[in-house]
């Protein structure tokens, strides 16, 4: 194993790039090619004229731009053809055909609505039991720049937030706005389950629900049994349900 | 081979784990004054890399991924110190026992049903108290570890012996609230930390 010290970490009183993308691709390019060079064993400049080129692959640049897409950014473009070619790394052109569907889990059970106008869409595992039901408009909150429009304008009162980060990692900033929490992962001891019964909002974690649209008011069966670390050991089916009560508009 | 973070990723770094927090708390947390901390603030904001919300600052997300990027530059070492690598370790395992402390202290069994924990039974709050000591005891060799690897962490292991010390002296507020550096606070920071300084992702 060779160094991984790149000639310019040493370039003095040179500020950061101006623009956040910029030091991002910047970033990223010099962490494949820190990691390239240190697996080669060369010296840096055996490196750059022998083997950088093979050994800095495209699959190294791919995930530099993967990495960029993970955090929620869109590229700009100049020709609309950009956008029909790979509309998932734009910015819209204003004709997206996304449903916002959300999550579809297979296992989520659904049924009709009921007498009460109830649909089941999924289940998951109750936090805490609370004296009551929840109700709410359901929020996707699955990407950073989401949390950040979000801890800029606020949370609309009476959300209740759908998400798949049961570390808590993205929405811990804002979880005390949200009216509830419906987690497609994790378990009651996550987390999210911590930071959650520590506000007092009501959870549900490990969630299979399917069918749910932004916007949809729904209804969440907080008053169930809570899950215990019991259950999860001996494998005790304790559930409590979502439904959709309206749809969005 | 070591290299010691400059101060605008030491701030970087702070705000990333804070998530959003006020410029007091990021500077604490960096180990830097605030006088020192608000000029890079302010030109992070200025230059989109982090934006001010109800007088606390949070990374954009492109700020983030940059950040994360220069990790391998900052902390590769600690990744190859064996020392440092079987500390975290050790920390991933109490943590497990942490979660389902706090877990115990946010609930009470009720009948055969959890709820939330109103803090009426004394004798439940207590027994959950002396079990956060007891997990103390096992961490304090493994914080002594991390600070030996990495001098800044000694910053997690003051604010866990002062809310665990706090939580003792009957102010249980310093178990778990989110609104404090509680113990849980302290806990999940630090974890959030080690999980960058090793290049690993929370598993939930």
């Amino acid at each position: 194993m060779g160094s991984d010290k790149l000639p310019i970490d040493d370039v003095l009183h040179a500020g950061p790039p101006a623009t956040p993308l910029v030091e991002a691709v910047l970033d990223l390019v010099r962490e494949k090619v820190r990691m390239r060079l240190r697996e080669s064993g060369m010296d840096w400049d055996g490196f750059v004229f022998a083997g950088s080129d093979s050994l800095v692959t495209r699959a190294d640049i791919e995930a530099v731009e993967a990495a960029i897409l993970a955090s929620g950014h869109r590229f700009d473009w100049s020709a609309r053809a950009s956008v029909i070619e790979r509309p998932e790394a734009h910015k819209p052109d204003g004709t997206s055909t996304d449903d916002g569907a959300g999550f579809a889990h297979p296992d989520a059970p659904t049924a009709e609505a009921d007498g009460d106008g109830k649909a089941l869409r999924g289940i998951g595992d109750n936090v805490v039991r609370h004296t009551a039901d929840i109700v709410g408009r359901a929020l996707y909150v699955r990407s950073n720049e989401r949390v950040m429009e979000l801890l800029t304008n606020g949370v609309p009162q009476g959300t209740i937030a759908i998400i798949d980060d049961s570390g808590g990692t993205l929405t811990a900033p804002i979880i005390d706005q949200f009216a509830g929490v419906v987690c497609a992962g994790g378990s009651v001891r996550s987390h999210l389950g911590i930071l959650t019964r520590e506000y007092n909002i009501p959870c549900l974690m490990n969630a299979k629900v399917t069918g749910i649209r932004e916007g949809d008011r729904i209804s969440v069966e907080v008053s169930a049994p809570a899950k215990t670390t019991e259950d999860y050991q001996q494998g005790v089916e304790r559930i409590a349900r979502v439904w959709v009560l309206e749809e969005a508009a | 081979m070591t290299t010691a973070l400059n101060e605008r990723d030491l701030i970087l770094h702070a705000a990333a784990i804070k998530r959003h927090a006020p410029l007091s708390a990021i500077a604490h947390l960096a180990g830097l004054s605030e006088e020192q901390a608000q000029g890079i603030v302010a030109q992070a904001v200025a230059t989109g890399r982090m934006v001010e919300a109800r007088g606390a600052y949070a990374l954009t997300p492109l700020a983030g991924v940059a950040l994360t990027a220069r990790y391998r530059r900052h902390f590769g070492y600690l990744r190859e110190d064996a020392a440092f690598v079987a500390a975290y370790e050790g920390f991933e395992r109490i943590n497990r026992t942490l979660k389902q402390i706090i877990t115990d202290w946010q609930t009470l069994d009720v009948g055969g049903a959890k709820v939330a924990n109103d803090h009426s039974n004394k004798a439940h709050d207590e027994a959950v108290i002396d079990r956060l000591g007891a997990l103390h005891e096992q961490a304090e060799p493994i914080l002594g570890r991390l600070s030996a690897g990495l001098p800044r962490l000694k910053y997690y292991a003051e604010k866990l012996l002062a809310a665990l010390e706090a939580s003792e002296d009957g102010d249980h507020e310093w178990v778990s609230d989110i609104r404090r550096d509680s113990y849980h606070t302290a806990w999940f920071e630090l974890h959030e930390e080690l999980l960058r300084i090793m290049g690993r992702e929370r598993e939930e």
